[in-house]
């Protein structure tokens, strides 16, 4: 099942900001030219008593009154009004909307659907009382705790290539939460968290999970320490349902971040992941987009998700019409194929350091892990 | 950052009569390594866990007995204190010059706190801006007036907030800046710095 309405687009913090719409334009309108567009289903949005299930009373407040283009003069402290997460009119409905279809993806869920992917939301930087890196409310862990107040034990899994810090910390105490993230090292990278060493405190000790990983890691060596963790941490914690954020910003292509994936990982990952689902939840799994600034990267990431989660033969050739439309609207080429090119990219002469570094990384979380992680 | 800011108070404290053992106890139970002594009110000596563990160590000749020998016998009588408005910097370089843990922190001869290397630590912590959700650039400068001023004019222009800016003198002429910025476009800020004719150092240009 995809949940998506085009008022998602409406959370847009101008021409010149990443986390475009844009996005989801192409996207969309990727899958409409390749035929394998299905009705979605709209959701309705989010209200505040939903955001309050994760947030403060006064983040909320002042997320409205930016939004009413009210002069707030502490936005700053919130993390709001900064040159990643500008105000802009209507922002707190914006965010709302994305926020209610990663909560009807859990209503779904609850009400017996298996699969279910949200072509939206994944605002995993969003805080307990603080906006942080263009996340405005966190529609992850609004979905997360609906799951859990339902009574079930919930896996997130974020794929970004930034730390997903906001759900981490929000759950940062909870049993009935394992959160998972592969991420770029946060020594240079924003938001400079997600080490090895947390883990969870209090009832959630041994319950957070941080994988960072060194920049110019390769495919080879993501999907090697990602098939030895995954796994067997859902093994151990045996969720009822796993929720994923499956942010594109991993991707060579990308803007800003250095991890070298190309789209056969990404594809390697989504088919994991349902595996995974398949045998550790019932294939219980709610799956929402996340960062991705490459345009040309992210959309066709996106569209094998789409064509993985539905089982749909993968296309070769972008169809024509679509690429010219879009070519001239951006004014730039892009890639005709949904995989990148097979072209040999170059030897980093750091390979094998990088994948030993990674290596060690997860040597290093299971010997962590190994007394904490409780079954 | 001041002495004050980073502190401990109140301290905990023995008096010279205290037994070894009693003192050794009292540090177990707070969690802590180190008992400054006071003796009607005066700061007469400090002791640490180690003292009391190679004092009473049965490896040590002339060992002292645990349950009788008072904390006088063993306690470092000049003891190195800092004031609360020395800077956090100047404790640090006190603490490594002379090899301690920790300093009583005295201000007109009363102990108002304890500083030790933990809270300089956490101090270090704070001023590299880890604690904030940042992105963190490294660039080079030549050492001269206005180079520090150009970088963060640039940042500035950008609309970035800078969590926290450390340099330091590399070899010859140059300085290393450390900068954490509010945003996850270093990469981005990366690539202006250096169409401006700076020194990025991290995060590099991608290979591919």
């Amino acid at each position: 099942m995809v949940i998506y309405r085009d008022e998602y687009r409406l959370y847009d913090f101008g021409p010149h900001h990443p986390f475009s719409p844009v996005r989801l334009e192409m996207l969309v309108s990727l899958l409409k030219a390749l035929g394998v567009w299905r009705e979605p289903l709209a959701p309705g949005e989010a209200t505040r008593e939903d955001v309050l299930s994760v947030h403060s009373e006064r983040l909320v407040k002042r997320v409205e009154a930016a939004s009413r283009g009210e002069r707030v003069p502490d936005l700053e402290h919130y993390g709001l009004a900064t040159g990643d997460t500008p105000v802009f009119p209507g922002m707190d409905r914006a965010a709302r909307i994305l926020v209610g279809g990663t909560l009807e993806g859990a209503r779904r869920i609850l009400a017996g659907e298996r699969r279910v992917l949200q072509l939206g939301g994944g605002l995993h930087h969003a805080q307990y009382d603080r906006a942080s890196g263009f996340c405005v409310y966190n529609d992850l862990s609004v979905a997360i705790r609906h799951l859990t107040r339902a009574g079930l034990r919930v896996a997130y899994l974020d794929i970004d290539v930034h730390h997903g810090d906001g759900v981490q910390w929000i759950h940062y105490e909870e049993k009935e939460v394992l959160t998972l993230s592969l991420h770029e090292s946060g020594r240079y990278l924003f938001p400079g968290t997600g080490h090895v060493h947390e883990i969870g405190r209090g009832e959630g000790l041994g319950r957070k999970l941080n994988l960072p990983l060194e920049p110019f890691t390769e495919d080879e060596s993501y999907l090697e320490v990602f098939e030895a963790l995954v796994p067997w941490a859902l093994g151990a914690f045996r969720p009822d349902v796993l929720v994923v954020q499956a942010g594109a910003d991993a991707h060579h292509q990308d803007p800003l971040a250095d991890l070298l994936l190309t789209t056969r990982a990404y594809e390697r990952i989504f088919r994991l992941i349902l595996e995974y689902a398949d045998a550790y939840t019932g294939g219980r799994v709610l799956i929402t987009l996340g960062g991705g600034y490459s345009l040309d990267a992210a959309v066709r990431v996106w569209a094998l998700l789409y064509h993985t989660v539905h089982g749909l033969p993968l296309p070769g050739a972008l169809p024509e019409g679509w690429l010219r439309a879009w070519e001239a609207r951006l004014g730039k080429p892009l890639t005709p194929t949904l995989h990148d090119p097979e072209a040999p990219y170059p030897e980093i002469p750091r390979r094998r350091e990088i994948e030993k570094r990674n290596r060690l990384t997860l040597e290093r979380l299971m010997e962590l892990l190994r007394t904490h992680l409780i079954h | 950052m001041l002495v004050q800011d980073v502190m401990r108070f109140p301290v905990v404290t023995v008096e010279p009569g205290v037994t070894l053992e009693e003192a050794y106890r009292l540090l177990l139970q707070k969690g802590i390594r180190h008992l400054p002594v006071v003796e009607e009110g005066r700061l007469v000596g400090i002791i640490t866990d180690r003292d009391i563990r190679l004092a009473t160590s049965r490896l040590n000749p002339k060992g002292a007995c645990p349950e009788c020998a008072p904390v006088a016998e063993v306690m470092t009588k000049e003891v190195v204190t800092a004031h609360p408005l020395d800077p956090v910097e100047e404790a640090a370089r006190v603490m490594r010059e002379r090899k301690i843990g920790s300093l009583p922190v005295l201000e007109d001869g009363a102990l108002v706190g304890i500083v030790t290397g933990i809270d300089l630590l956490d101090a270090l912590l704070k001023l590299t801006g880890v604690t904030e959700p940042s992105g963190r650039l490294e660039v080079r400068l030549p050492d001269r007036v206005g180079e520090l001023a150009r970088l963060t004019g640039f940042l500035a222009g950008r609309g970035i907030n800078i969590h926290s800016l450390l340099s330091y003198p590399e070899d010859g002429d140059r300085v290393r800046a450390v900068v954490r910025v509010n945003t996850l476009e270093t990469h981005l800020l990366a690539e202006g710095l250096r169409q401006e004719g700076f020194e990025v150092l991290w995060p590099p240009k991608k290979p591919w």
